[in-house]
């Protein structure tokens, strides 16, 4: 056999694996998912919320954390990075309203959200710290149903699904099918104790594992997926619950919406190269054993397939220029009904059958969190989510490693 | 930490992924085994045609049958061959888990070897008025030049059987299959395997850069 078939497979056969490891998760806990612990101790809670230039959506984030239905809410720090918009004027007003805010100005700007993050951790007198970002609203039932997950000493940080609030752009609606598939299977891998981000839209952390871990990494393009795999490497378990979430704005145009995955896909690179040597060592848990190898498969077939591609694609373009000279010399049609005349291999069955269980397992999510799925745009969408968007993936890659190799690894 | 039963998951979901991909993998080698029992079957036939035709040959020699007959059987034959080249062809750029078609395709160029000879042949005692094009190409590894190359190649002739019909006994055929048959005729007419793909006009003419259907047309008369 050649050698790309034996890729090909291999990339099925790492595909299948998860979809099946998924799907036998769902299967097994499909009557647990939106279950969540008991309210017991109310513990003293305190917001950290990091802006800067948040001043659209900052008082909504305010207002939406002043309607949680909790009684220990003790402060709401909001860290002001030296904005240059009118964030800080808006929270004036909105301290005017509920005395419990405190807002510290950064005197200057400290270029990441872990610095601020770090700044109102210093500040914070809670039990537990909620981070929340400034274009993120938690939902009404978070604490009530987070809190609980306290009672056990060995949690360190509990998590909710981040939902997309704004869905009517098509790259919104895109998102919106993809932060439900993320919020369902993190809560999936939180069954074999897999949770590897605890999002900054809203994460609810214990103050003494969030200082045992020295706060956020403020080098950390994705601080919030540092945090969560320094709480694993310091043996916290990290939690996440379906059954409340937070809302959050998401990138409206091409543009952020790719500079917003090239910065994840740093943080994640930055982890990898943080936290390499765990892998494989028993003795650091699920991080080493499951949650860096996971990361690192991820990051080295997402390489490979795209040095595959580029290989492809290239080799495609060269015969094509090619082919197109010959056939001028020739006087030769360019194409003719032959080209038309497919006969597909096993390799495109099993692909297009692979993809297939990845949209039954797409629409199964969407299912399960009451989605409506049989209008003609979802439908729609969902195919494209399915079929297009998730191959962008190694496009962000590129830029990515090509911003890493330049050392461009900023904001 | 998780529940002792989730943590076999990991494992039993590697042996559900295992089985079924196996699964997998034996329907992709039934399917590519059904597409050569198909190739074989039309092989069967078209070499029970060929063996006809050359039965049929050393009788005409032997009792001064009428030629045109065995001209007409000859073209025919050559005809379709050279369609079931095409499915063949088709097969082959699907096929991955197996290499069965490559045999396939070697049977395919001895009865292609043994139908250019009995074409050679038929000229000379029928006189027959056919012309005899083969295009010998680069199978194994051919490189991106050669692949572009044969590629317009094949449209050529195409278009040129199209054109004459009759006129033409069109084989393809792989000249880097390792046959001895394959390797003598080459031989016989100075072609080497480093300059393929060569079209081979009468055993005469030897064309190894690409040229319009109309050249080709000229050099036939």
């Amino acid at each position: 056999m050649e050698i790309l078939p034996i890729v090909y497979l291999s990339y099925m056969f790492v595909f299948l694996y998860f979809l099946i490891f998924f799907l036998m998760v769902y299967l097994r806990n499909r009557e647990d998912l939106f279950s969540f612990e008991k309210l017991g101790k109310h513990y003293a809670v305190s917001f950290v919320v990091p802006a800067y230039n948040e001043g659209k959506t900052v008082g909504e984030a305010l207002k939406a954390i002043f309607d949680i239905d909790y009684d220990n809410i003790i402060e709401v720090i909001v860290v002001n990075d030296a904005s240059t918009d009118n964030t800080r004027e808006v929270v004036e007003k909105f301290q005017k309203i509920y005395p419990k805010i405190k807002l510290i100005n950064n005197k200057r700007n400290l270029g990441n959200a872990a610095g601020s993050q770090n700044v109102g951790l210093r500040h914070a007198k809670g039990e537990l710290i909620a981070v929340v970002d400034a274009d993120s609203y938690p939902s009404k039932d978070c604490l009530r149903k987070l809190v609980g997950y306290f009672e056990d000493p060995d949690v360190g940080v509990v998590t909710a699904p981040v939902y997309v609030r704004n869905n009517n752009r098509f790259l919104e609606r895109l998102q919106y099918i993809e932060y439900k598939t993320i919020g369902f299977s993190r809560r999936l891998l939180d069954y074999v104790d897999g949770v590897y981000v605890t999002p900054g839209p809203l994460a609810v952390y214990r103050k003494t594992a969030l200082d045992e871990i020295g706060g956020f990494d403020e080098k950390n393009l994705t601080q919030d997926i540092e945090a969560t795999w320094n709480l694993a490497y310091h043996k916290w378990k990290r939690r996440m619950c379906l059954a409340t979430e937070v809302t959050s704005t998401a990138p409206s145009n091409f543009k952020a919406w790719f500079s917003q995955r090239r910065r994840w896909l740093l943080g994640g690179l930055q982890c990898i190269k943080k936290h390499w040597k765990t892998m494989f060592n028993p003795k650091t848990g699920m991080l080493g054993m499951f949650i860096v190898p996971f990361f690192i498969l991820g990051t080295f077939l997402g390489s490979v397939g795209l040095g595959v591609f580029i290989y492809l694609f290239s080799m495609r373009a060269v015969s094509s220029f090619l082919y197109t000279q010959y056939s001028i010399t020739a006087h030769t049609p360019l194409v003719t009904a032959t080209n038309f005349y497919i006969t597909p291999s096993f390799l495109n069955y099993l692909g297009l059958i692979l993809f297939l269980f990845g949209l039954v397992f797409t629409l199964i999510i969407l299912i399960v969190l009451k989605e409506k799925i049989l209008t003609k745009q979802r439908a729609f969408d969902i195919l494209f989510y399915v079929f297009i968007y998730n191959s962008l993936y190694p496009l962000i890659l590129i830029s990515s490693i090509w911003k890493l190799a330049l050392g461009k690894v900023e904001w | 930490m998780m529940l002792s039963s989730q943590k076999h998951i990991f494992w039993q979901a590697f042996i559900v992924t295992l089985i079924v991909f196996s699964l997998g993998i034996i329907v992709g080698v039934i399917l590519e085994n059904w597409r050569v029992s198909k190739i074989d079957y039309l092989y069967k036939q078209s070499e029970i045609t060929l063996l006809d035709i050359r039965a049929q040959g050393d009788m005409a020699s032997l009792m001064h049958l009428d030629c045109e007959t065995a001209i007409q059987e000859n073209l025919a034959f050559a005809d379709r061959i050279f369609k079931e080249a095409e499915v063949l062809a088709r097969y082959e750029a699907a096929e991955r888990l197996t290499e069965e078609l490559e045999l396939e395709h070697k049977k395919y160029d001895i009865l292609r070897a043994i139908l250019w000879s009995n074409s050679i042949e038929l000229r000379k005692r029928c006189k027959a008025g056919f012309h005899t094009i083969v295009y010998i190409y680069d199978y194994n590894e051919p490189s991106v030049d050669a692949k572009a190359k044969q590629g317009v190649f094949s449209r050529v002739l195409s278009d040129l059987k199209e054109e004459k019909g009759g006129e033409i006994v069109l084989i393809p055929m792989a000249g880097d299959n390792g046959l001895s048959s394959v390797g003598l005729m080459m031989n016989l007419h100075n072609i080497s395997e480093s300059e393929l793909p060569v079209i081979l006009i009468d055993e005469k003419i030897k064309l190894t850069d690409v040229t319009t259907v109309e050249e080709v047309s000229k050099l036939i008369k």
